[in-house]
Protein backbone atom coordinates (compact mmCIF):
# COMPACT_ATOMS: atom_id res chain seq x y z
CA UNK A 1 0.00 0.00 0.00
CA UNK A 2 2.64 2.41 1.08
CA UNK A 3 4.72 1.93 -2.19
CA UNK A 4 1.76 2.94 -4.25
CA UNK A 5 1.14 6.87 -2.89
CA UNK A 6 4.47 7.42 -0.63
CA UNK A 7 7.94 6.38 -1.34
CA UNK A 8 9.83 3.81 1.45
CA UNK A 9 11.54 6.50 4.02
CA UNK A 10 13.43 3.80 5.95
CA UNK A 11 14.49 -0.10 5.36
CA UNK A 12 12.83 -1.90 7.91
CA UNK A 13 13.50 -5.28 6.44
CA UNK A 14 16.27 -6.59 8.49
CA UNK A 15 14.39 -5.61 11.56
CA UNK A 16 11.49 -7.37 10.51
CA UNK A 17 13.45 -10.41 9.01
CA UNK A 18 14.81 -10.54 12.50
CA UNK A 19 11.61 -10.16 14.42
CA UNK A 20 9.79 -12.84 12.30
CA UNK A 21 12.55 -15.34 12.72
CA UNK A 22 12.58 -14.91 16.64
CA UNK A 23 8.98 -15.33 16.56
CA UNK A 24 9.28 -18.22 14.59
CA UNK A 25 12.26 -19.74 17.04
CA UNK A 26 10.24 -18.91 20.10
CA UNK A 27 7.10 -20.75 18.62
CA UNK A 28 8.94 -23.92 18.17
CA UNK A 29 8.61 -24.76 21.76
CA UNK A 30 6.47 -22.14 23.12
CA UNK A 31 2.53 -21.81 22.17
CA UNK A 32 0.63 -19.38 22.29
CA UNK A 33 1.62 -15.71 24.18
CA UNK A 34 1.96 -13.86 20.84
CA UNK A 35 1.03 -10.66 22.85
CA UNK A 36 3.75 -11.19 25.32
CA UNK A 37 6.42 -12.48 22.58
CA UNK A 38 5.90 -9.39 20.56
CA UNK A 39 6.08 -7.01 23.56
CA UNK A 40 9.49 -9.04 24.57
CA UNK A 41 10.84 -8.43 21.11
CA UNK A 42 9.53 -4.95 21.38
CA UNK A 43 11.58 -4.17 24.73
CA UNK A 44 15.00 -6.09 23.43
CA UNK A 45 14.62 -3.38 20.33
CA UNK A 46 13.93 -0.65 22.80
CA UNK A 47 16.68 -1.02 24.50
CA UNK A 48 14.72 -1.37 28.33
CA UNK A 49 14.33 -4.33 30.65
CA UNK A 50 11.58 -6.75 31.14
CA UNK A 51 9.95 -7.17 33.90
CA UNK A 52 7.92 -11.01 33.31
CA UNK A 53 5.39 -12.00 36.06
CA UNK A 54 2.96 -14.69 36.31
CA UNK A 55 2.12 -17.91 38.31
CA UNK A 56 4.49 -20.61 38.48
CA UNK A 57 4.22 -22.88 35.29
CA UNK A 58 3.50 -20.47 32.82
CA UNK A 59 7.14 -20.44 30.97
CA UNK A 60 7.92 -17.19 32.09
CA UNK A 61 11.51 -18.82 32.75
CA UNK A 62 11.91 -20.88 29.33
CA UNK A 63 10.36 -17.31 27.52
CA UNK A 64 13.01 -15.41 28.48
CA UNK A 65 16.02 -18.16 28.04
CA UNK A 66 14.72 -19.05 24.49
CA UNK A 67 14.66 -14.75 23.65
CA UNK A 68 18.30 -14.93 25.45
CA UNK A 69 19.58 -17.80 23.52
CA UNK A 70 18.10 -16.63 20.02
CA UNK A 71 20.35 -13.71 20.30
CA UNK A 72 24.19 -14.61 19.89
CA UNK A 73 25.37 -12.51 22.68
CA UNK A 74 26.92 -13.65 26.21
CA UNK A 75 24.35 -14.83 28.37
CA UNK A 76 24.35 -14.87 32.22
CA UNK A 77 21.31 -16.43 34.69
CA UNK A 78 21.50 -15.72 38.68
CA UNK A 79 18.51 -17.84 40.44
CA UNK A 80 17.27 -15.08 43.07
CA UNK A 81 17.21 -16.45 46.62
CA UNK A 82 16.54 -14.76 49.38
CA UNK A 83 20.37 -15.07 51.43
CA UNK A 84 21.39 -13.44 47.96
CA UNK A 85 24.40 -10.32 48.58
CA UNK A 86 24.67 -7.67 46.63
CA UNK A 87 28.15 -9.00 45.77
CA UNK A 88 26.84 -11.86 44.21
CA UNK A 89 25.13 -10.36 41.26
CA UNK A 90 27.57 -7.21 40.87
CA UNK A 91 31.29 -9.18 41.91
CA UNK A 92 33.57 -8.60 44.60
CA UNK A 93 37.11 -7.27 45.34
CA UNK A 94 39.63 -10.09 45.83
CA UNK A 95 42.99 -9.34 47.27
CA UNK A 96 45.74 -11.23 45.41
CA UNK A 97 48.75 -12.57 47.75
CA UNK A 98 51.08 -12.47 44.44
CA UNK A 99 50.75 -8.74 42.97
CA UNK A 100 49.72 -7.45 46.84
CA UNK A 101 46.59 -5.70 45.49
CA UNK A 102 42.95 -6.30 45.40
CA UNK A 103 41.49 -7.20 41.74
CA UNK A 104 38.20 -7.38 41.37
CA UNK A 105 36.30 -10.36 40.24
CA UNK A 106 33.32 -9.73 38.04
CA UNK A 107 29.68 -10.84 39.22
CA UNK A 108 27.32 -12.45 36.84
CA UNK A 109 25.74 -9.20 36.02
CA UNK A 110 28.72 -8.73 33.91
CA UNK A 111 26.84 -9.58 30.35
CA UNK A 112 24.92 -8.57 27.87
CA UNK A 113 21.32 -10.98 28.13
CA UNK A 114 20.78 -11.47 32.17
CA UNK A 115 18.15 -13.74 33.36
CA UNK A 116 17.48 -12.88 36.47
CA UNK A 117 14.80 -15.74 37.72
CA UNK A 118 12.37 -15.20 40.31
CA UNK A 119 13.55 -11.60 41.31
CA UNK A 120 11.05 -10.91 44.16
CA UNK A 121 12.76 -13.89 46.11
CA UNK A 122 15.14 -11.56 47.43
CA UNK A 123 15.29 -9.08 49.50
CA UNK A 124 15.25 -5.11 48.97
CA UNK A 125 19.48 -4.60 50.05
CA UNK A 126 19.98 -7.35 47.03
CA UNK A 127 17.95 -5.65 44.89
CA UNK A 128 19.30 -1.80 45.38
CA UNK A 129 22.58 -3.76 43.96
CA UNK A 130 20.78 -3.41 40.62
CA UNK A 131 19.80 0.19 40.68
CA UNK A 132 22.72 1.69 39.26
CA UNK A 133 23.75 -0.98 36.62
CA UNK A 134 19.84 -1.36 35.61
CA UNK A 135 19.84 2.58 35.03
CA UNK A 136 23.09 3.69 33.94
CA UNK A 137 24.41 0.47 32.23
CA UNK A 138 27.62 0.97 34.57
CA UNK A 139 28.79 -0.35 38.00
CA UNK A 140 30.81 1.87 40.82
CA UNK A 141 32.59 -0.46 43.04
CA UNK A 142 35.38 0.72 45.19
CA UNK A 143 35.50 4.04 43.18
CA UNK A 144 36.00 2.52 40.10
CA UNK A 145 33.77 2.66 37.35
CA UNK A 146 32.85 -0.66 34.98
CA UNK A 147 30.73 -0.01 31.95
CA UNK A 148 28.48 -2.38 30.54
CA UNK A 149 28.96 -3.60 27.23
CA UNK A 150 25.92 -3.21 24.62
CA UNK A 151 23.66 -4.76 24.55
CA UNK A 152 22.81 -4.72 27.78
CA UNK A 153 19.12 -6.03 29.01
CA UNK A 154 17.94 -7.81 31.98
CA UNK A 155 15.19 -9.87 31.32
CA UNK A 156 13.28 -11.23 35.37
CA UNK A 157 10.79 -13.18 35.94
CA UNK A 158 8.69 -13.18 39.53
CA UNK A 159 5.49 -14.60 40.92
CA UNK A 160 3.12 -12.38 42.02
CA UNK A 161 3.93 -10.57 45.15
CA UNK A 162 0.62 -12.47 46.88
CA UNK A 163 2.67 -15.68 46.66
CA UNK A 164 5.04 -17.33 49.21
CA UNK A 165 8.45 -16.07 50.12
CA UNK A 166 8.28 -13.42 47.69
CA UNK A 167 8.59 -9.41 48.14
CA UNK A 168 7.45 -6.30 46.81
CA UNK A 169 10.00 -4.64 44.52
CA UNK A 170 11.38 -1.38 45.63
CA UNK A 171 9.40 1.47 43.45
CA UNK A 172 13.22 3.06 42.33
CA UNK A 173 13.75 -0.54 40.54
CA UNK A 174 10.27 -1.28 39.69
CA UNK A 175 10.61 2.04 37.56
CA UNK A 176 13.58 1.12 35.99
CA UNK A 177 11.66 -1.93 33.98
CA UNK A 178 10.40 -0.65 30.98
CA UNK A 179 7.64 -3.38 30.57
CA UNK A 180 5.86 -5.81 33.26
CA UNK A 181 5.05 -8.61 30.79
CA UNK A 182 1.94 -10.69 32.82
CA UNK A 183 1.84 -13.88 31.51
CA UNK A 184 -1.55 -15.95 32.04
CA UNK A 185 -2.53 -18.99 31.51
CA UNK A 186 -3.07 -21.04 28.01
CA UNK A 187 -6.32 -21.18 26.43
CA UNK A 188 -7.82 -25.11 26.26
CA UNK A 189 -6.42 -25.49 22.53
CA UNK A 190 -3.21 -24.23 23.61
CA UNK A 191 -2.94 -26.04 26.81
CA UNK A 192 -3.65 -29.10 24.65
CA UNK A 193 -1.27 -28.01 21.67
CA UNK A 194 1.59 -27.92 25.14
CA UNK A 195 0.78 -31.25 26.06
CA UNK A 196 0.81 -32.54 22.85
CA UNK A 197 4.15 -30.86 21.64
CA UNK A 198 5.72 -32.25 24.79
CA UNK A 199 4.35 -35.96 24.32
CA UNK A 200 5.65 -35.95 20.64
CA UNK A 201 9.08 -34.90 21.71
CA UNK A 202 11.99 -36.77 21.13
CA UNK A 203 14.53 -34.56 23.28
CA UNK A 204 14.75 -33.70 26.38
CA UNK A 205 17.07 -30.51 26.01
CA UNK A 206 14.51 -28.35 23.69
CA UNK A 207 17.21 -25.27 24.28
CA UNK A 208 19.83 -27.14 22.20
CA UNK A 209 17.40 -26.83 19.09
CA UNK A 210 17.82 -23.07 19.07
CA UNK A 211 20.18 -21.40 17.43
CA UNK A 212 20.79 -17.64 18.01
CA UNK A 213 18.88 -15.38 15.02
CA UNK A 214 20.72 -12.10 15.74
CA UNK A 215 24.12 -11.16 17.13
CA UNK A 216 24.70 -8.30 19.43
CA UNK A 217 26.20 -6.00 17.46
CA UNK A 218 22.85 -6.44 15.22
CA UNK A 219 20.98 -5.88 18.29
CA UNK A 220 22.62 -2.26 18.94
CA UNK A 221 22.15 -1.67 15.37
CA UNK A 222 18.61 -2.51 15.13
CA UNK A 223 17.72 -0.28 18.58
CA UNK A 224 19.81 2.65 16.81
CA UNK A 225 16.96 2.15 13.85
CA UNK A 226 14.40 2.09 16.44
CA UNK A 227 15.65 5.29 18.10
CA UNK A 228 15.13 7.06 14.59
CA UNK A 229 11.84 6.52 14.01
CA UNK A 230 9.65 9.62 13.77
CA UNK A 231 6.97 10.56 16.32
CA UNK A 232 4.74 13.18 15.69
CA UNK A 233 4.84 16.37 18.12
CA UNK A 234 1.03 15.98 18.95
CA UNK A 235 1.59 12.46 19.65
CA UNK A 236 4.65 13.87 22.49
CA UNK A 237 2.00 15.53 23.89
CA UNK A 238 -0.98 13.21 24.01
CA UNK A 239 1.85 10.94 25.71
CA UNK A 240 2.74 13.68 28.30
CA UNK A 241 -1.00 14.44 28.97
CA UNK A 242 -1.22 10.82 29.99
CA UNK A 243 1.14 10.37 32.37
CA UNK A 244 0.53 14.17 33.88
CA UNK A 245 -3.11 12.53 34.13
CA UNK A 246 -1.72 9.71 36.10
CA UNK A 247 -0.32 11.71 38.40
CA UNK A 248 -3.56 14.14 39.09
CA UNK A 249 -5.86 10.51 39.24
CA UNK A 250 -7.56 10.47 42.55
CA UNK A 251 -7.35 6.08 42.00
CA UNK A 252 -3.55 6.72 42.43
CA UNK A 253 -1.44 7.07 44.99
CA UNK A 254 1.59 7.29 42.75
CA UNK A 255 1.80 8.23 38.98
CA UNK A 256 3.82 7.12 36.47
CA UNK A 257 7.14 8.97 36.12
CA UNK A 258 8.97 11.23 33.44
CA UNK A 259 11.01 7.90 32.38
CA UNK A 260 7.76 6.84 32.18
CA UNK A 261 7.23 9.46 29.63
CA UNK A 262 10.37 8.13 27.85
CA UNK A 263 9.53 4.70 28.11
CA UNK A 264 6.25 4.75 26.39
CA UNK A 265 8.11 6.69 23.28
CA UNK A 266 10.46 4.55 23.03
CA UNK A 267 8.45 1.41 22.77
CA UNK A 268 5.67 2.61 21.02
CA UNK A 269 8.95 3.33 18.43
CA UNK A 270 9.61 -0.23 18.78
CA UNK A 271 6.01 -1.72 18.25
CA UNK A 272 5.85 0.72 15.14
CA UNK A 273 8.68 -0.53 13.69
CA UNK A 274 7.66 -4.21 14.53
CA UNK A 275 4.76 -4.03 12.61
CA UNK A 276 6.68 -2.29 9.85
CA UNK A 277 5.87 1.40 9.93
CA UNK A 278 8.65 4.07 10.77
CA UNK A 279 6.36 6.25 12.81
CA UNK A 280 4.27 6.23 15.40
CA UNK A 281 0.43 6.20 15.83
CA UNK A 282 -1.91 6.82 18.69
CA UNK A 283 -2.89 2.86 18.57
CA UNK A 284 1.16 2.32 19.25
CA UNK A 285 1.18 4.02 22.18
CA UNK A 286 -2.18 2.78 23.62
CA UNK A 287 -0.63 -0.93 22.98
CA UNK A 288 2.39 -0.07 25.34
CA UNK A 289 1.01 2.21 27.75
CA UNK A 290 -0.27 -0.47 29.82
CA UNK A 291 2.93 -2.84 30.46
CA UNK A 292 5.16 0.56 30.78
CA UNK A 293 2.47 1.53 33.47
CA UNK A 294 1.02 -1.26 35.60
CA UNK A 295 4.03 -1.86 37.47
CA UNK A 296 4.67 2.06 37.72
CA UNK A 297 1.75 3.12 39.01
CA UNK A 298 0.47 2.28 42.73
CA UNK A 299 -2.98 2.50 44.04
CA UNK A 300 -4.91 4.63 47.13
CA UNK A 301 -5.81 1.54 49.47
CA UNK A 302 -9.45 2.42 49.07
CA UNK A 303 -8.89 1.31 45.45
CA UNK A 304 -7.20 -1.79 46.34
CA UNK A 305 -9.76 -3.03 48.76
CA UNK A 306 -12.22 -2.73 45.94
CA UNK A 307 -10.70 -4.88 43.41
CA UNK A 308 -9.08 -2.12 41.02
CA UNK A 309 -5.94 -3.40 39.41
CA UNK A 310 -3.59 -0.77 37.74
CA UNK A 311 -4.98 -1.93 33.99
CA UNK A 312 -8.24 -0.76 35.17
CA UNK A 313 -7.15 2.39 35.89
CA UNK A 314 -4.69 2.64 32.48
CA UNK A 315 -7.71 2.11 30.91
CA UNK A 316 -9.51 4.45 32.44
CA UNK A 317 -6.75 6.98 31.77
CA UNK A 318 -6.49 6.32 28.17
CA UNK A 319 -10.33 6.92 27.33
CA UNK A 320 -10.02 10.09 29.54
CA UNK A 321 -7.25 11.98 27.11
CA UNK A 322 -8.41 12.88 23.35
CA UNK A 323 -6.77 11.17 20.70
CA UNK A 324 -4.81 13.56 18.67
CA UNK A 325 -6.45 13.63 14.90
CA UNK B 1 -17.49 -47.11 109.70
CA UNK B 2 -15.01 -46.02 111.43
CA UNK B 3 -14.95 -42.62 109.57
CA UNK B 4 -18.77 -42.43 109.98
CA UNK B 5 -18.82 -42.56 113.96
CA UNK B 6 -15.72 -40.08 113.77
CA UNK B 7 -18.19 -38.07 111.57
CA UNK B 8 -20.69 -38.43 113.60
CA UNK B 9 -19.08 -37.53 117.01
CA UNK B 10 -17.68 -34.04 115.03
CA UNK B 11 -20.91 -32.45 114.35
CA UNK B 12 -22.53 -33.86 117.74
CA UNK B 13 -20.09 -30.96 119.45
CA UNK B 14 -20.12 -28.94 117.40
CA UNK B 15 -24.35 -28.79 118.07
CA UNK B 16 -23.84 -28.59 121.80
CA UNK B 17 -21.17 -25.96 121.04
CA UNK B 18 -23.94 -23.57 118.97
CA UNK B 19 -26.21 -24.35 122.06
CA UNK B 20 -23.68 -23.08 124.39
CA UNK B 21 -22.89 -19.81 122.58
CA UNK B 22 -26.46 -18.94 122.41
CA UNK B 23 -27.75 -19.24 125.58
CA UNK B 24 -24.93 -17.26 127.28
CA UNK B 25 -25.93 -14.53 125.20
CA UNK B 26 -29.83 -14.88 126.15
CA UNK B 27 -28.10 -14.70 129.73
CA UNK B 28 -26.35 -11.58 129.65
CA UNK B 29 -29.09 -9.47 128.46
CA UNK B 30 -31.35 -10.56 130.51
CA UNK B 31 -29.36 -9.13 133.53
CA UNK B 32 -30.11 -6.00 132.73
CA UNK B 33 -27.02 -3.73 132.88
CA UNK B 34 -27.21 -1.39 129.77
CA UNK B 35 -23.78 1.34 129.38
CA UNK B 36 -24.46 4.38 127.97
CA UNK B 37 -21.84 6.01 125.98
CA UNK B 38 -21.43 9.64 127.27
CA UNK B 39 -18.62 10.95 125.12
CA UNK B 40 -19.35 14.66 124.07
CA UNK B 41 -20.10 14.03 120.18
CA UNK B 42 -17.94 17.17 118.01
CA UNK B 43 -19.31 17.76 114.95
CA UNK B 44 -16.71 18.23 111.97
CA UNK B 45 -17.60 21.15 109.16
CA UNK B 46 -15.95 21.39 106.03
CA UNK B 47 -14.10 23.75 104.64
CA UNK B 48 -16.45 26.82 103.46
CA UNK B 49 -13.51 27.93 101.42
CA UNK B 50 -12.23 25.22 99.94
CA UNK B 51 -15.62 23.93 98.79
CA UNK B 52 -16.16 27.57 97.07
CA UNK B 53 -13.22 27.35 95.30
CA UNK B 54 -13.66 23.18 93.86
CA UNK B 55 -17.68 24.59 93.02
CA UNK B 56 -15.13 27.52 90.86
CA UNK B 57 -13.46 24.90 89.53
CA UNK B 58 -14.67 23.78 85.73
CA UNK B 59 -13.11 20.60 86.23
CA UNK B 60 -15.46 19.19 89.46
CA UNK B 61 -18.65 20.74 87.53
CA UNK B 62 -20.24 17.70 86.39
CA UNK B 63 -23.52 18.96 86.08
CA UNK B 64 -22.08 20.87 83.04
CA UNK B 65 -24.14 24.37 84.27
CA UNK B 66 -21.89 27.75 83.70
CA UNK B 67 -20.00 28.70 87.04
CA UNK B 68 -20.11 32.19 87.44
CA UNK B 69 -21.44 34.90 85.10
CA UNK B 70 -20.96 33.23 81.64
CA UNK B 71 -18.79 34.17 78.50
CA UNK B 72 -20.08 35.41 75.16
CA UNK B 73 -19.11 32.31 73.59
CA UNK B 74 -21.43 30.18 76.41
CA UNK B 75 -24.15 32.90 76.23
CA UNK B 76 -23.83 32.82 71.73
CA UNK B 77 -24.52 28.86 72.83
CA UNK B 78 -26.93 29.10 75.15
CA UNK B 79 -29.18 30.94 72.68
CA UNK B 80 -28.54 28.94 69.80
CA UNK B 81 -29.67 26.06 71.43
CA UNK B 82 -32.50 27.33 72.55
CA UNK B 83 -33.18 28.67 68.94
CA UNK B 84 -33.52 25.17 68.10
CA UNK B 85 -35.59 23.87 70.90
CA UNK B 86 -38.12 26.57 70.01
CA UNK B 87 -38.39 25.33 66.58
CA UNK B 88 -39.54 21.92 68.32
CA UNK B 89 -41.28 23.20 70.89
CA UNK B 90 -44.73 22.20 68.99
CA UNK B 91 -43.68 18.82 67.69
CA UNK B 92 -44.08 16.01 70.61
CA UNK B 93 -41.29 14.18 71.83
CA UNK B 94 -39.46 16.82 70.43
CA UNK B 95 -36.30 16.26 73.21
CA UNK B 96 -36.19 12.66 72.13
CA UNK B 97 -36.11 13.19 68.32
CA UNK B 98 -33.34 16.48 69.36
CA UNK B 99 -30.94 13.46 71.85
CA UNK B 100 -31.55 10.63 69.36
CA UNK B 101 -30.74 13.25 66.32
CA UNK B 102 -27.38 14.33 68.02
CA UNK B 103 -26.42 10.85 68.90
CA UNK B 104 -26.43 9.78 65.27
CA UNK B 105 -24.98 12.77 64.45
CA UNK B 106 -21.99 12.57 66.69
CA UNK B 107 -21.63 8.39 65.44
CA UNK B 108 -21.93 9.98 61.61
CA UNK B 109 -18.94 12.15 62.53
CA UNK B 110 -16.92 9.24 64.50
CA UNK B 111 -17.28 6.46 61.87
CA UNK B 112 -16.24 9.25 58.92
CA UNK B 113 -13.09 10.86 61.47
CA UNK B 114 -12.44 6.70 61.50
CA UNK B 115 -12.62 6.34 57.45
CA UNK B 116 -10.88 9.10 57.10
CA UNK B 117 -7.82 8.43 59.51
CA UNK B 118 -7.65 5.13 57.39
CA UNK B 119 -7.25 6.69 53.81
CA UNK B 120 -10.63 6.03 52.74
CA UNK B 121 -13.07 7.87 51.00
CA UNK B 122 -16.26 8.13 53.11
CA UNK B 123 -18.12 9.52 50.10
CA UNK B 124 -16.87 7.14 47.35
CA UNK B 125 -17.47 3.99 49.55
CA UNK B 126 -21.68 4.94 49.90
CA UNK B 127 -21.35 5.79 45.70
CA UNK B 128 -23.17 2.38 44.19
CA UNK B 129 -20.36 1.02 41.29
CA UNK B 130 -17.71 3.35 42.19
CA UNK B 131 -15.03 0.62 40.38
CA UNK B 132 -17.08 1.34 37.30
CA UNK B 133 -17.64 5.14 37.16
CA UNK B 134 -17.25 6.57 33.66
CA UNK B 135 -14.03 8.81 33.62
CA UNK B 136 -15.84 12.41 32.26
CA UNK B 137 -14.39 13.12 29.08
CA UNK B 138 -12.06 16.06 28.52
CA UNK B 139 -14.07 18.72 26.15
CA UNK B 140 -12.96 18.34 22.24
CA UNK B 141 -11.36 21.11 20.55
CA UNK B 142 -13.15 20.01 17.11
CA UNK B 143 -16.52 18.05 17.06
CA UNK B 144 -16.60 16.84 13.40
CA UNK B 145 -20.22 17.48 13.65
CA UNK B 146 -19.76 20.92 13.45
CA UNK B 147 -16.95 21.16 10.97
CA UNK B 148 -17.96 22.21 7.33
CA UNK B 149 -16.05 19.69 5.95
CA UNK B 150 -16.69 20.62 2.26
CA UNK B 151 -15.85 24.44 2.99
CA UNK B 152 -12.70 23.67 5.17
CA UNK B 153 -11.29 20.82 2.49
CA UNK B 154 -11.60 23.26 -0.47
CA UNK B 155 -10.05 26.17 1.69
CA UNK B 156 -6.78 23.73 2.38
CA UNK B 157 -6.73 22.53 -0.86
CA UNK B 158 -6.68 26.51 -2.48
CA UNK B 159 -3.50 27.00 -0.02
CA UNK B 160 -1.68 23.27 -1.21
CA UNK B 161 -2.07 22.32 2.38
CA UNK B 162 -2.57 18.73 1.17
CA UNK B 163 -1.78 17.54 4.98
CA UNK B 164 -4.50 19.23 6.44
CA UNK B 165 -7.12 18.55 3.33
CA UNK B 166 -6.04 14.71 3.70
CA UNK B 167 -6.94 14.77 7.46
CA UNK B 168 -10.23 16.63 6.46
CA UNK B 169 -10.96 13.84 4.58
CA UNK B 170 -10.62 11.33 7.23
CA UNK B 171 -12.38 13.43 10.09
CA UNK B 172 -15.41 13.68 7.07
CA UNK B 173 -15.38 10.08 6.59
CA UNK B 174 -15.52 9.33 10.07
CA UNK B 175 -18.52 11.56 10.68
CA UNK B 176 -20.27 9.94 7.32
CA UNK B 177 -19.38 6.01 9.03
CA UNK B 178 -21.30 8.15 12.65
CA UNK B 179 -24.23 9.53 10.65
CA UNK B 180 -24.86 6.14 9.58
CA UNK B 181 -24.56 4.25 13.09
CA UNK B 182 -21.69 2.04 11.66
CA UNK B 183 -19.70 3.29 14.07
CA UNK B 184 -19.90 5.17 17.36
CA UNK B 185 -17.52 8.11 17.62
CA UNK B 186 -16.04 9.12 20.47
CA UNK B 187 -12.95 11.24 20.90
CA UNK B 188 -11.17 8.31 22.94
CA UNK B 189 -11.35 6.10 20.34
CA UNK B 190 -8.33 5.32 17.73
CA UNK B 191 -8.53 4.73 14.20
CA UNK B 192 -8.17 1.02 14.58
CA UNK B 193 -10.96 0.58 17.35
CA UNK B 194 -13.13 2.41 14.41
CA UNK B 195 -11.73 -0.36 11.97
CA UNK B 196 -12.87 -3.39 14.54
CA UNK B 197 -16.12 -1.11 15.15
CA UNK B 198 -17.12 -2.03 11.25
CA UNK B 199 -18.71 -5.27 10.38
CA UNK B 200 -19.02 -5.01 6.63
CA UNK B 201 -15.48 -6.83 5.15
CA UNK B 202 -15.44 -4.46 2.04
CA UNK B 203 -15.91 -1.43 4.14
CA UNK B 204 -13.40 -2.94 6.70
CA UNK B 205 -10.94 -3.52 3.91
CA UNK B 206 -11.32 -0.17 2.38
CA UNK B 207 -10.90 1.88 5.76
CA UNK B 208 -8.62 0.27 6.18
CA UNK B 209 -6.57 1.67 3.66
CA UNK B 210 -7.89 5.11 4.22
CA UNK B 211 -6.57 4.59 7.75
CA UNK B 212 -3.75 3.96 6.52
CA UNK B 213 -3.23 7.13 3.85
CA UNK B 214 -4.03 8.90 6.32
CA UNK B 215 -1.76 7.99 9.52
CA UNK B 216 0.80 7.80 6.88
CA UNK B 217 0.33 12.28 6.29
CA UNK B 218 -1.22 12.74 9.33
CA UNK B 219 1.31 10.96 11.80
CA UNK B 220 4.06 9.83 9.70
CA UNK B 221 4.69 13.48 8.35
CA UNK B 222 4.84 12.01 4.48
CA UNK B 223 5.65 14.79 2.18
CA UNK B 224 2.45 14.90 -0.23
CA UNK B 225 1.58 16.98 -3.69
CA UNK B 226 -1.47 17.79 -5.21
CA UNK B 227 -1.21 14.30 -7.38
CA UNK B 228 -1.05 12.20 -4.27
CA UNK B 229 -3.62 13.82 -3.06
CA UNK B 230 -5.72 13.52 -6.16
CA UNK B 231 -5.54 9.81 -5.32
CA UNK B 232 -6.10 10.21 -1.84
CA UNK B 233 -9.16 12.37 -2.52
CA UNK B 234 -10.44 9.46 -4.73
CA UNK B 235 -10.48 6.70 -2.83
CA UNK B 236 -12.22 8.35 -0.07
CA UNK B 237 -15.04 9.18 -2.55
CA UNK B 238 -15.32 5.44 -3.64
CA UNK B 239 -15.84 4.81 -0.31
CA UNK B 240 -18.45 7.02 -0.17
CA UNK B 241 -20.05 4.88 -2.46
CA UNK B 242 -19.71 2.04 -0.53
CA UNK B 243 -22.13 3.33 2.26
CA UNK B 244 -26.30 2.00 2.76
Amino acid sequence: MEGEIFEQRTDLSKLNNAVEQIKATLAKIIVGQQDSIDLLIAGILADGHILIEGVPGVAKTLTAKLLAKSIDAQYSRIQFTPDLMPSDILGTSVFNPKTTEFEFKHGPIFGNIILIDEINRAPAKTQSALFEVMEERQLTMDGKTYKMQEPFTVLATQNPVEHEGTYRLPEAQLDRFLFKIEVQYPSLDEEIAIITQQHQQKTTDQLKEITPVLSGADIVSLRRQVLSLHVEDKLLVYVAKLIHESRNNKSLFLGGSPRASLAIVNASKAIAAIKGRDFVTPDDIIHVAAPVLRHRIMLTPDKEMEGVTPDDVIAQLVQKIEIPR
Amino acid sequence: MKRLVIAFLLLLFALCQTSYTHAAAVKKISSGKIFIDTTKVELKKFNAKALDKFRTDKNFNYNGEAVGTPSLWDRFWKWVGQLISGLFKDIPFSGTILKYLALALAIAGLVFIILKSLGLDPIQLWRPNAKKTDVPYSESLENIHEIDFDAEIEKAVSQHNFRLAVRLLYLKCLKQLSDKNLINWQINKTNETYLYELTDPTQKQTFKLLTHQFEYVWYGNFAINGEAFTSINLLFQNFKKQLP
